[in-house]
């Protein structure tokens, strides 16, 4: 019977899991409407590159893991089945909220039985993976622990098809072609966390020689062996493939699985993750990197592009005008019209669009059936399907113009604006009514802009809004840095309206106010030992950066607090029974004489402002500088000099009159110190015969 | 029948893909595609048949464009039905004169008389065909299949007479015939040959490696230094990809710039290309049949700061125009260009230049 197996094992079918789902939302509003792995890149679906991609890799059968508008994927999957040679099925499951999700539903349907190819559904690539599939399993032959193949993309850190949000750091062995380590790299490190990198030494112990690269181009091509779903399962937190299950395996002691990688260098791989790399990609198809999936290659069936110098492809059923001026790296889709004197540059028009007389478009890339009128200007930006740009429209750079939105005649609409002509809140199925922006629009416009908030945000909140905006497309780094001071500086508005932001705007000596408070009345509240209040008051003092003095300035008024002067005795209100259970905290917080004359200063004035009357703030004062001297807090030395200074005999009128308390005792000090010093002098007399 | 579509989808898949490339490779892909399709296909009457061979043609055609030796076998083939419907046709209506009607179509297809009298060389619907009709079609596409066999054989024993004692032969990147030609002409006499080295794709390297293992003094020279050495040589042996209706050649990029230095220099240039790479189009724009790579080998696109700023095109063949050529030597004899339009009549029908149904 085993061998048998064998046999079977030799003949499986090559098996490839796709995630048509990009589990994110950089692409809205144009995803509101649409399945990302559908939207046209250069008028073909970027799901068509990633299948074509995997049926030149010899895959006989592909997973297509859907989940928002998978009706559309599935239509869409099962036609383009019929052209090709591979068996697709298409997995939809409504809960799959990232890639972990997808990976559990995999193994609890055990659909796969054998090693497979790990992709998203927006991967372009020309590479040829049977070197990268053999080497992945020799290795598997060699070594069952050996989990996964990482395939990596070498190029230079500024290259265009970098996404620059999504820097990866990885820590690799290049003899046994192992990776060690891997830590994603933001592009705006705010935090402590993100600029730092944690290794575990012992790989130095393990392997000789490391590299730490930073210049790889991670498009999350995998060959990943059985075992992966399972260990999603087994770690039910894993999110993402990279920054959790890599992580990880790699950072895990116990599970002893190594994930290797494969360097590649003359083929092309990317993945279209935002609105930058759809640009990006775009660019390098029409370029032709990713020869032989360029368009005049027709990958879709019925298309039939021809190539023309000057990197231009045109449909054959195209009308150009005579006048019309088709400059470089230009993609026109069949049955388009193109008026006079237009003029077309770096840019993708798809079919059946009409672009009218003297429109400039450049850099930008314009969907199916897009109606562009009379002496309209594109500039990089994204015009979905459907959309009607009015006589003397101008689009700014940066624009998403979602499907049917009808922008008016003679608008302007700004850099970086997202239109949808979805009606707010719009679900599936409620009939809400749009209600058209004209300010945004124009008079004869049909649509609005769309805000971030409205979609379901669940990328993490401590995210830097700036890693966010580099991924937009045509993002300038330099305008970025520029307006990041604006930002900052309009944050105050921003205050009064978000209540949840007050935290980070307030001042640090306030939020030390408010700390220190919340801990007492915790303290107090609880009945806490007053070494934990202690211990938590001296971590806030370091969290905060503060001293003993700014602590004292809050402690003591906190203890003085609960005194209520009013109380009987019994009630443990009374100052003596609030002193005697945490009298001892302001101890804590008094060092050397210098903190006992600074505390009896802050005594002086906690029971001037905490009590209005004078008569209540003496019954409190009373005995708290009793109970300090008693205790040894204040000595008697720093109660004297705190009488005798002018700083307590200036303040307010209570204040003083709280130092006319302390007579009788400074009285009593005094003299026993006279008498004291006698005593001394007695002694040294003795000493000295 | 579905079975059919899926080996058609197949091969289109592959054309589509790049997966076969190469004059060679791709016409036997598809003669052997059509023999199936010939054979496993209902078919009755002339009409019928030429329209399923003409879709599938059209198809691989589309698939890639730039292959044109799919076009070339898919008309030879096509004229090859013609033909045999047409004997067939005779030899039913008429039994006497057969070889007289044969020759017929043959002589008129071709003249300024066919333009003006009948037009109706297709067969009649009507005709019973005798059953051995498409054991003939098949047995005659056997024999454009032998005939590529055997095109290097009867290419190179033209060799002796062209290349001589002493001579220098200058020729660039790698082309079966002309590595064929040449080691052949190497058994009976001696000779130098000078290869440009063809980069990007260094082609001309692998072309120097494999003379020089028969035996033949090779020296492979940068593609610049193509000009400087003209002087010394004797001949140009070229190969194409592809040689068009009038004469031209699609070859691989470099072979203009060659093929110039040659006419400057008044030294012949001769080309070595089987029959089935001859193609009845005419370039009317010299980008038309061209394929432009992945510049990658141009510029590496690891130089990402670059890549944005610049345009890189990496061409992969030339257009050389046929005045630019001296002889070809085919599977058939040596021809000047202006000998090619004949070839053309000979070989395919007018009605079959496009496949439109």
């Amino acid at each position: 019977m085993p061998p048998k197996e064998k046999v079977e094992s030799t003949e499986q079918v090559l098996q490839a899991v796709i995630l048509a789902d990009s589990f994110d939302e950089r692409f809205q509003p144009i995803t509101l409407e649409t399945a990302r792995c559908l939207l046209p890149l250069c008028n073909v679906p970027l799901i068509s590159y990633t299948f074509e991609f995997l049926a030149v890799a010899g895959v006989q059968e592909v997973f297509v893991f859907c989940c928002s508008h998978s009706d559309k994927v599935k239509a869409f999957v099962k036609k383009y089945e019929k052209s090709s040679n591979m068996k697709i099925n298409t997995i939809v499951s409504q809960e799959l909220m990232s890639v972990g999700d997808a990976m559990r539903e995999l193994d609890a349907k055990q659909l796969i039985d054998t090693d497979f190819i790990l992709v998203t559904g927006d991967v372009v690539s020309n590479m040829k993976l049977d070197q990268v599939l053999e080497e992945h399993r020799a290795r598997r032959q060699a070594d069952k622990s050996a989990i996964m193949t990482m395939v990596l993309k070498k190029a230079s850190p500024q290259h265009r098809s970098r996404s620059v949000g999504d820097g990866s750091l990885f820590v690799l062995d290049q003899g046994s072609k192992e990776c060690l380590h891997y830590q994603p790299v933001k592009a705006f490190k705010s935090t402590r966390e993100d600029r730092r990198m944690t290794m575990n030494m012992e790989i130095f112990d393990k392997h000789p020689e490391i590299q730490l690269r930073n210049d790889l181009i991670d498009c999350q091509v995998d060959i990943c062996s059985v075992e992966v779903p399972a260990l999603f399962t087994e770690n039910f937190d894993y999110q993402d493939i990279r920054a959790d299950f890599v992580h990880g395996i790699l950072t895990s002691d116990l599970l002893g699985k190594t994930i290797h990688f494969h360097e590649v260098s003359d083929v092309y791989a990317a993945r279209v993750r935002s609105t930058q790399m759809y640009d990006a990609v775009s660019k390098d198809i029409i370029s032709r990197w990713t020869f032989p999936m360029v368009p005049d290659s027709n990958l879709q069936v019925g298309d039939c592009y021809e190539y023309r110098r000057g990197l231009v492809y045109k449909e054959k059923s195209v009308v150009l005008s005579r006048t019309c001026v088709v400059e470089e790296k230009v993609v026109i889709g069949a049955n388009t019209q193109i008026a006079e004197r237009a003029v077309l540059s770096n840019c993708v028009i798809g079919k059946n669009c009409i672009i009218g007389a003297n429109v400039k478009i450049d850099n930008a890339y314009i969907w199916d059936n897009v109606v562009i009128k009379d002496n309209c200007v594109v500039q990089h930006s994204i015009i979905a399907n459907d959309a009607v740009l009015e006589q003397g429209v101008t689009i700014n750079k940066g624009c998403l113009i979602s499907f049917k939105v009808t922008v008016g005649a003679n608008t302007t609409v700004p850099a970086y604006s997202r239109l949808t002509a979805l009606a707010e809140g719009e679900d599936d199925d409620s009939d809400a009514e749009l209600i058209s922006d004209p300010a945004v629009v124009g008079a004869t416009g049909r649509g609005r802009s769309f805000t971030e908030a409205e979609g379901s945000d669940d990328e993490d909140e401590d995210e830097d809004p700036k890693n966010k905006q580099v991924n937009m497309l045509a993002f300038d780094m330099s305008e970025l840095l520029l307006a990041t001071k604006e930002q900052e500086d309009s944050a105050s508005d921003f205050e009064s309206e978000a209540s949840d932001l007050e935290e980070d705007q307030i001042s640090p000596e306030e939020e030390l106010d408010r700390e220190v408070a919340a801990t007492l009345d915790r303290a107090f509240q609880d009945g806490h030992d007053v070494d934990i209040a202690v211990l938590e008051l001296n971590t806030l003092r370091m969290a905060t950066f503060s001293n003993f003095k700014e602590m004292r300035k809050r402690v003591i008024p906190g203890v003085l607090k609960h005194i209520d002067p009013a109380a009987r005795p019994g009630s443990g209100k009374t100052a003596k029974e609030i002193l005697n259970r945490w009298g001892s905290l302001v101890g804590k917080m008094i060092h050397d004489e210098e903190d006992q004359l600074d505390g009896a200063y802050v005594l002086q004035r906690a029971c001037a402002t905490l009590y209005q009357d004078v008569a209540q703030a003496q019954r409190v004062f009373a005995p708290a500088l009793r109970y300090f001297y008693d205790e040894d807090i204040l000595e008697e030395d720093a109660i004297l000099e705190w009488y005798h200074s002018e700083k307590s005999q200036q303040g307010t009128d209570v204040e003083r009159q709280l130092r006319e308390v302390a007579v009788p005792m400074i009285q009593y000090l005094e003299q026993s110190e006279s008498e004291e010093s006698d005593d001394d002098d007695e002694d040294e007399d003795e000493d000295s015969e | 029948m579905s079975k059919n579509n899926e080996l058609v989808d197949d091969l289109v898949a592959k054309l589509k893909r790049r997966q076969l490339v190469g004059s060679s490779a791709v016409a036997h892909a598809t003669l052997k595609l059509l023999i199936v399709v010939i054979s496993k296909n209902n078919w009755s009457t002339c009409n019928q048949l030429l329209n399923v061979v003409k879709s599938v043609g059209q198809r691989l055609v589309q698939a890639n464009p730039t292959e044109l030796a799919v076009g070339n076998i898919v008309r030879r083939v096509l004229h090859v039905i013609r033909e045999e419907f047409r004997e067939a046709e005779s030899s039913a209506s008429t039994n006497k004169n057969q070889s007289e009607f044969h020759a017929a179509p043959l002589t008129t297809s071709s003249s300024m008389y066919n333009l003006l009298g009948e037009t109706n060389s297709i067969p009649d619907d009507n005709v019973q065909y005798p059953s051995s009709l498409r054991s003939n079609i098949i047995q005659e596409i056997r024999e454009i299949k032998d005939e590529l066999e055997n095109i290097y054989d009867s290419i190179k024993n033209q060799a002796s007479l062209q290349i001589h004692s002493n001579e220098i032969i200058m020729t660039i990147g790698r082309s079966k015939t002309v590595e064929e030609f040449l080691k052949m002409a190497a058994v009976k006499r001696k000779f130098q040959v000078l290869v440009a080295e063809s980069a990007p794709s260094y082609s001309g390297q692998d072309m120097a490696v494999e003379l020089s293992k028969a035996g033949i003094e090779t020296t492979v020279i940068p593609d610049s230094a193509v000009f400087a050495v003209m002087s010394r040589v004797n001949k140009v042996i070229l190969g194409t990809h592809a040689v068009l209706a009038n004469g031209g050649l699609v070859a691989i990029s470099g072979t203009h710039m060659m093929a110039a230095a040659a006419k400057h220099h008044s030294i012949p240039v001769v080309v070595c290309t089987g029959l089935y790479k001859l193609s009845p189009l005419y370039p009317y724009d010299e980008d038309s049949f061209n394929v432009t790579f992945n510049p990658d080998s141009v510029l590496g696109f690891e130089e990402g700061d670059l890549i944005d700023k610049v345009t890189v095109t990496n061409p992969y063949y030339d257009y050389v125009s046929p005045d630019f050529v001296n002889l070809f030597i085919t599977n058939q004899g040596g021809h000047p260009p202006s000998y090619l339009y004949r070839l053309i009549v000979e070989n395919y029908d007018p009605n079959d230049h496009t496949f439109d149904l």
